[in-house]
């Protein structure tokens, strides 16, 4: 049956357009990525010049071990490795107990909590971070780990409450009935039944955040005067415009990114991607 | 008391979360708002004169044009293409694995890695100049990043690189809840594509698509790492302009009152959006 749909105009022009977008599409996800990489691995010559050539004509390593000898790695890296690493420990202490009493709420109550956790959202991050900047100088905590874990956890606390609401949401409240009606405790039947059975929810809730805090820019701009994260570092090397450190750093930071995101891209669904939406 | 007593294992779980989100995001904003109001030498309130003296500054007047732009074509364009790409991530095709895969390449790229990787692409020496050169389009080098529209479209284009995929999922995902029959019973009715699209898959999708339009415009008046990075001070935006007025010219009175005015302006844009689409229910 040839349908009016199969005929018309448009439906031509898609066919006929579909292979050309689909290919262009690609070329333009792809071609920032390699030029990323082609800097941190090309020759002086290919680079500080007029007309930069499209593929790697003298290719090297020096920049990648500069990079690695030179010692300025290493801090930055530490510094953005422990705090990504422990604002992830503690805002799953703090969200993780939180996001199941919402998620037993009645619905409708849930849904408003729900919403004002999207509201914090809405409120710019520079008017935030502006406040915390002024009392974090009085505190002396500009410079330190304590100081951008606060301020990462800002970031992180909506984000993953919100996603382990959901996770917890599809765990049905028979089981944890149950478990009381043989005779467990509340806190028992939480700790022995729900947070067991939602452990790998809760494992790539923290993944994600711990990417978050990792790739964190603007709070660690407020609160930093010399102790560079590795974003930090990398802007730092983008205002000298060294193109190269720049580009190594910036690899460097992507590595965990793109790791995460291509194996977990199954749990990349509308939670995830409306949280995470700014990466 | 008595609700105390009944819920208190979840009062003590719930707390922290409460505690810290007041602490550190509701009062620091209210710290912002009320340090906009004050006079920064006498710390009297209320004043006006933070936002008088922002109003008469020609970096607020361009950083509150130059986010307006930015946010409307940048919107325009992310959910249009992103429209198009979840189309036709709906038809069966090969290669369609290889294509969604594709997609997730600028999801696996931090915000600022993909703000200093155009700088690569958008600089005066940069590949895009040579691509036009080569290309005959252009003799002399174009500089992307020396202000007026060609930087506004460089951070847009930036913009639209990393978070097309995601508009893309977000619509797809909506695309994909709506079932397979209304579209065979448009098909029988003798629709056109242009029909079937414009009065099935448009009102269907429009949860979706008011859903995605409204995280993608806070982030785009939010918008900070990108003109940071790709424009510097000459192209400012309100978040950037606040954050010069604060690092640069060590004023935290005017950069609050800059903040303050870009959570204003996010405020009205969505109530104003959702006031609009739910009063126009009807029509479309």
């Amino acid at each position: 049956m040839v349908t009016k749909q199969d005929s018309d105009l448009l439906a031509k022009v898609i066919k006929f357009l579909f292979w050309p977008m689909a290919i262009l599409v690609m070329f333009f996800l792809l071609v920032p990525v390699y030029i990323m990489v082609k800097v941190s691995l090309s020759a002086p010559q290919d680079i500080l010049t007029q007309h930069p050539p499209f593929l790697i004509h003298n290719f090297t390593w020096n920049h990648w071990l500069k990079v690695l000898k030179s010692g300025n790695l290493w801090l930055p890296f530490q510094k953005s490795f422990v705090v990504a690493t422990i604002t992830t420990v503690i805002a799953i202490m703090v969200a993780a107990p939180a996001a199941y009493v919402i998620s037993r709420m009645p619905k409708k109550v849930r849904y408003t909590v729900i919403l004002s956790l999207f509201f914090t959202r809405m409120f710019p991050e520079v008017g935030i971070a502006l406040p915390i900047a002024v009392n974090f100088i009085k505190l002396n905590l500009l410079d330190t780990y304590t100081g951008l874990i606060l301020a990462h956890l800002v970031k992180v606390l909506p984000f993953i409450a919100w996603i382990l609401v959901g996770t917890f949401e599809t765990i049905p409240e028979d089981l944890e009935q149950a478990a009381m009606v043989d005779g467990a405790s509340r806190w028992t039947a939480l700790t022995k039944v729900v947070f067991p059975i939602s452990l790998s929810g809760i494992a790539v809730a923290a993944i994600f955040t711990w990417l978050e805090s990792w790739n964190e820019f603007t709070y660690a701009l407020y609160l930093t005067l010399s102790q560079r994260s590795l974003p930090l570092q990398t802007y730092y090397y983008v205002l000298r415009g060294d193109w190269f450190q720049s580009a190594a750093y910036s690899t460097i930071l992507t590595i965990p990114v793109a790791l995460v995101t291509f194996l977990l891209q199954r749990y990349l669904k509308s939670g995830y991607l409306s949280g995470a939406i700014k990466g | 008391m008595k609700i105390l007593k009944t819920y208190r294992l979840e009062i003590i779980m719930l707390l922290p979360l409460v505690l810290y989100i007041i602490g550190f995001t509701f009062l620091p904003v209210m710290n912002t708002i009320f340090m906009s109001f004050q006079n920064p030498h006498t710390g009297a309130f209320p004043t006006f004169a933070n936002y008088q003296y922002i109003f008469g500054r020609r970096d607020f007047n361009d950083a509150f044009w130059n986010t307006m732009i930015i946010t409307g074509i940048g919107l325009t364009l992310e959910m249009t293409i992103g429209l198009v790409i979840a189309l036709m991530l709906t038809k069966n095709f090969k290669g369609r694995g290889v294509f969604r895969s594709f997609l997730l390449i600028p999801m696996g790229v931090p915000t600022l890695v993909s703000a200093v990787t155009m700088t690569y692409i958008f600089n005066i020496h940069g590949y895009l100049n040579e691509l036009l050169y080569r290309l005959h389009l252009i003799k002399i080098p174009v500089d992307w990043a020396g202000g007026g529209l060609k930087t506004l479209l460089m951070i847009v284009f930036a913009d639209m690189w990393k978070v097309t995929p995601m508009v893309v999922l977000l619509l797809l995902a909506g695309l994909e809840s709506i079932p397979g029959e209304v579209y065979e019973a448009a098909s029988i009715d003798g629709a056109s594509t242009w029909q079937t699209f414009r009065h099935v898959t448009l009102p269907l999708l429009k949860p979706s698509i008011t859903m995605t339009l409204i995280l993608r415009a806070i982030d785009a008046f939010r918008i900070f790492e990108l003109p940071m990075v790709l424009a510097g001070k000459n192209t400012p935006v309100l978040s950037t302009y606040a954050y010069m007025e604060y690092n640069a010219y060590n004023n935290p009175y005017t950069s609050a009152a800059g903040s303050t005015i870009l959570l204003v302006m996010i405020l009205i844009f969505i109530f104003g959006y959702l006031f609009v689409s739910e009063r126009n229910k009807e029509v479309i």
